[in-house]
């Protein structure tokens, strides 16, 4: 039975990362047309929280990663992201933080304290306090 | 003002209730005493100290027709207190349980009570005449971890429970020679005792504080994810709605009406929340004055100063200490929250009046109906 849903939930990695390469296309057309938002809300959407697979959590993370750094303007990001979209960016945000890179970091911390005025620290919360659901 | 009465009764409060007329409070200063307070003539006077538990009382609840208070503690007993003459006098009831009793509450008839526990069980407890001793029935098996809050249905069968597994659990906890068998309950015929009726697995941390409207059609329970859960049609297909709000978890709820709900927590200000027509739940405002003012990251507690640390000092404008800097706040409330009691007036359904008491060691009245653009949600 162990083996069986092993079986699936390899099948369904595949999957995911065949939809992970093709989100990934689309962000860098996005990015090229000089859509970065669009990208980041891309990027966001259908993150595979649900799966313990660490292959497709990495995979989706490479594009956030992608889509976060492309983010120049973090005050215009927020005027045109959508609520719905906060909660999934703070795990975003603190995977970014804790690889540690520089560069990363300081985009990371930037947004932040952006993300942190707007959805508060309830936002933060959500995002420590579950650890089901990890990005 | 919605806070018409605040009184420093402790250092830290862990749990109070009032007598039946709302004329003496009850509470444990964080030991393993009650204290009982009355107001004369303007004055709160220390009236009695019951003193028989060894650790910290956890909770307490004073029933109101037949004037008996329950307490349990971490020293795993509960005791029944009777007023006998101008004494309190203790009955003790063996929960048999090997960890602490965590929160307790009378049945709505007031023949059991629930105490809920950190041996991962919750104990129901009536009194059987023939032995003139209080029997304590335990749920076992049910709950993964700690029952953290109970809270009884109108129907005096069902119990609400939650747990720091992160579920909210229906139990039915009928005992026969105790409850009455109804003809007329309609929702199940298998109300056994211990049968789990629901369980909901809406949080992936742990849950509080949990209450049923007054109706009991509606569950609210809270996570400490900073999100409050509202349940309707409590049965085979319950349905759910997540709300999640911007500050700070919750660690208590209370229903003013059916359609209105104040959250406590560690925001240390009250959090109003209610349905509108069609039934969605949504944060309305804070009851305390002091938040509804300020607008941007001012944050009402230790932790968001370490944020204002870590975004560089003078931005925030925090000072050196955290704590210090959270007591001149300037609320009502300068600590975490951790219980709310309805004062309930005799004859009428609706509450518009309630306490809070929490770490700060104050004892908060608040009063709903100077909040006139809630009065819509308070029907």
């Amino acid at each position: 039975m162990a083996g069986a849903e092993g079986f699936v939930e390899a099948d369904n990695a595949e999957a995911i990362i065949i939809r992970i390469e093709h989100k990934s296309r689309k962000i860098e057309s996005l990015l090229k047309q000089g859509k970065p938002i669009e990208a980041l809300k891309t990027a966001l959407e259908g993150a595979p929280p649900k799966t313990q697979d660490e292959r497709c959590k990495s995979a989706n993370w490479i594009v956030v990663h992608r889509a976060l750094m492309a983010i120049k303007d973090v005050d215009f990001m927020f005027s045109s992201l959508d609520p719905e979209y906060y909660d999934i960016l703070m795990k975003y945000l603190y995977r970014g933080l804790s690889t540690g890179d520089r560069p990363t970091c300081d985009q990371c911390l930037r947004i932040h304290e952006k993300l942190t005025e707007k959805a508060g620290l309830g936002c933060i919360l959500r995002c420590l306090a579950d650890t089901v659901n990890t990005v | 003002m919605a806070a018409i009465a605040v009184h420093q009764f402790a250092q830290c409060i862990t749990c109070h209730a009032w007598s039946p007329d709302h004329a003496m409070v009850a509470f444990c200063p964080n030991n393993n005493e009650v204290h009982i307070y009355k107001l004369i003539q303007e004055k709160w006077e220390k009236l009695h100290v019951l003193q028989k538990h060894d650790q910290i009382v956890s909770g307490i609840d004073w029933s109101v027709r037949s004037n008996r208070i329950v307490t349990v503690s971490h020293d795993r007993n509960s005791y029944v207190w009777n007023q006998e003459g101008s004494e309190w006098v203790p009955t003790l009831v063996i929960l048999r349980l090997n960890r602490a009793a965590l929160c307790v509450q009378w049945s709505p008839k007031e023949n059991k009570f629930a105490v809920g526990s950190g041996a991962k069980t919750v104990c129901i407890c009536y009194y059987e005449q023939e032995n003139n001793w209080w029997v304590s029935k335990l749920i076992r098996k049910r709950h993964d971890s700690s029952v953290t809050s109970v809270a009884w249905h109108p129907n005096n069968v069902f119990l609400a429970t939650t747990s720091t597994d992160g579920k909210c659990r229906v139990f039915s906890t009928f005992i026969k020679g105790v409850d009455i068998k109804e003809k007329k309950e309609g929702t199940s015929s298998d109300t056994k005792f211990g049968e789990q009726i629901l369980q909901l697995d809406l949080s992936f941390s742990w849950a509080f504080g949990v209450k049923w409207s007054p109706s009991g059609n509606t569950l609210a329970y809270v996570g400490h994810n900073s999100m409050i859960y509202f349940v309707d049609d409590v049965g085979p297909s319950p349905l759910a709605q997540n709300v999640a709000f911007r500050d700070l978890p919750l660690r208590d709820v209370l229903f003013v009406s059916e359609k209105m709900v104040i959250g406590v927590g560690f925001d240390c200000n009250p959090m109003v929340f209610a349905a509108d027509e069609t039934g969605i739940w949504t944060f309305i405002k804070f009851l305390d004055e002091r938040k509804t003012s300020s607008s941007g990251p001012k944050y009402g507690s230790q932790f968001s100063e370490a944020f204002g640390k870590l975004y560089g000092q003078s931005k925030y404008g925090v000072g050196n200490d955290a704590v210090e800097s959270s007591r001149t706040r300037g609320g009502t409330h300068v600590n975490c929250i951790n219980c709310i009691v309805p004062l309930r007036e005799a004859g009428s359904s609706r509450i518009t009046r309630f306490t809070t008491s929490g770490l700060d060691g104050k004892i908060v009245t608040w009063d709903l109906e100077s909040q006139e653009d809630l009065l819509n949600y308070h029907l």
